[in-house]
């Protein structure tokens, strides 16, 4: 194909979103329509997620230090946990920290804690949260062996609850997402079709006139691309838009929003750039194949 | 330049031949008429012509080439032979009067000075030079009509079908344009004219081919001794 020939056919391809404008905005809004919608399903089952991971996370476990360890073995049980593959976090609590943690807990209990002081009852802990809260059970019973650990105690249960609410969430979010996926698909589909369909007579002269099948195609591929990116564009200043503007409000919200989301919200400059793309390209992607493949049926002339 | 070798065409879900035993030959320069009434089968044999259907028995030839063991992909090449003009003119409603005919030669693969040389030509030949910039909707039948001729002829055809050209337009612009299809033809190209307008076919003394219900009744050549058109 000539450079010229090409330019025309582009030329062509782009005017023509002009021409029938109607087509144009039809295509452009089922397209930004479906495409924000799926994004905004996908930021849900996103904060949804890292809710219940945030909320998971705070189920720690507590590994107590064997009350006749010495400072080196108490030392040495803290290098073990740190370097045990999954654990997020580790924090040491000596028999006087936990002290000091109950005091301020039952203040109206002071005189009783205080006799404490001279015979501490409490045992000096490692405070652990792993990444990965699935594998709290086997790494409860990795601890277990480690020297100098007098006991274990995790949430197990909990934790098991946890991880299935999210798997849970992470199922339906998808499944949504992928309901979405093929309603836009099927939307976008037909009004694509339907577009060709109004220009069946044009393709029809394009073939007697002896233009290829794929001199035929490409204006409207063109056509179809132009209209995913600009419906891309779209899709992704409403979706990022209105993403930054619930961040912006987050802090206002109280209650339960503030207690569930608060910490957890997902950060605008994490999803961005992720938004932009998928917008570019589903919507071009969409635009151009669907073009592509509505005209097929066509070029049987 | 065309051949058609006791050619049958019978289309799916269909008892009766579209076309039966179709034999005739057209040479290269040659001016025919094709005629019959709705249902003779003419357009059954452009559509064989231009390989937008295949025979079911006999060889149809263009140029030499056996249209029905032509590739698909090869289509185009040999539709790129032929101007075609539609009863109905069928310009594309969103280019204008030059785009239309240049859009041919675009898909021809022609340079661009080439196409702006040759449809500035084409259209001084159909005399609607001034009108390059306008959109076909406001164009006459006739402009229309013979915005269509140009657009057959910019790109060189060797082929013209003509399909009921004068099927839309007034007597007046029909005598014009089998005039402008003559001179056409005098410039060494095969036109093939599509009608059932029985008094053109008589002004203009051409070889004419009948149709009846799917088959050749008579195959009547030229006497330009005859010719009272002039």
């Amino acid at each position: 194909m000539k450079i010229s020939t090409f330019g025309f056919l582009t030329r062509r391809g782009v005017r023509n979103l002009g021409k029938h404008w109607a087509m144009t905005i039809a295509c452009i809004a089922s397209l930004s329509v479906c495409m924000t919608l799926n994004i905004f399903a996908s930021l849900i089952e996103v904060n949804v997620d890292s809710m219940v991971s945030y909320l998971g996370s705070q189920n720690e476990m507590v590994v107590y230090v064997d009350p006749e360890a010495d400072d080196a073995t108490i030392q040495s049980v803290g290098n073990a946990l740190s370097g045990t593959a999954g654990v997020s976090r580790v924090q040491y609590m000596s028999k006087e920290d936990v002290l000091n943690q109950y005091k301020g807990y039952m203040s109206d209990y002071a005189a009783l804690l205080n006799e404490f002081e001279n015979d501490n009852p409490f045992k000096a802990n490692y405070r652990v949260s792993l990444s990965d809260l699935n594998q709290m059970e086997t790494i409860s019973k990795q601890f277990e062996n480690i020297s100098g650990v007098y006991s274990v105690t995790a949430p197990i249960e909990m934790t098991k609850t946890f991880v299935e609410i999210q798997q849970a969430v992470t199922k339906v979010g998808r499944g949504v997402v992928l309901v979405l996926m093929a309603v836009s698909i099927i939307t976008v589909g037909t009004t694509i079709r339907l577009s060709v369909f109004a220009r069946r007579r044009e393709i029809e002269i394009m073939k007697y006139v002896g233009a290829t099948n794929a001199l035929v195609t490409l204006p409207f591929v063109i056509e179809g691309l132009t209209m995913g990116l600009l419906s891309g564009i779209l899709t992704a200043a409403a979706t990022i838009g209105g993403y930054a503007y619930i961040v912006q409000l987050s802090p206002t919200l109280g209650g339960l929003w503030q207690m569930l989301m608060g910490t957890a919200l997902v950060p605008l400059e994490n999803v961005w750039p992720t938004i932009l793309t998928y917008s570019l390209a589903s919507g071009a992607l969409v635009g151009g194949l669907g073009s592509m493949f509505s005209i097929r049926k066509h070029l049987n002339v | 330049m065309i051949d058609f070798e006791h050619v049958t065409k019978i289309y799916k879900r269909s008892d009766t031949p579209a076309l039966e035993d179709i034999d005739f030959h057209v040479d290269d320069g040659e001016f025919v008429f094709l005629v019959g009434h709705s249902g003779a089968g003419k357009s059954t044999l452009l559509k064989l012509i231009l390989r937008e259907e295949l025979p079911t028995e006999g060889r149809v030839m263009v140029d030499g080439k056996d249209v029905a063991r032509l590739r698909r992909g090869k289509v185009p090449f040999l539709r790129r032979q032929m101007g075609i003009i539609f009863q109905d003119f069928r310009l594309i409603p969103t280019m204008t009067v030059y785009e239309n005919v240049a859009f041919a030669m675009h898909v021809t693969n022609i340079g661009k000075k080439d196409i702006k040389e040759r449809v500035n030509y084409m259209l001084e030949l159909v005399h609607l030079e001034d009108k390059a910039k306008v959109y076909p909707e406001f164009l006459s039948g006739g402009e229309q009509q013979r915005v269509a001729v140009a657009r057959a002829l910019a790109h060189s055809p060797r082929l013209v079908i003509a399909d009921e050209p004068t099927g839309n337009i007034d007597p007046e612009m029909s005598l014009e344009m089998m005039e402008l299809l003559e001179r056409v033809s005098e410039m060494g190209i095969t036109v093939l004219v599509v009608t059932h307008e029985h008094e053109l076919v008589r002004r203009f003394n051409r070889r004419t081919i009948t149709l009846k219900q799917g088959r050749i009744i008579s195959d009547v050549p030229a006497s330009f001794g005859e010719e009272v058109h002039a």
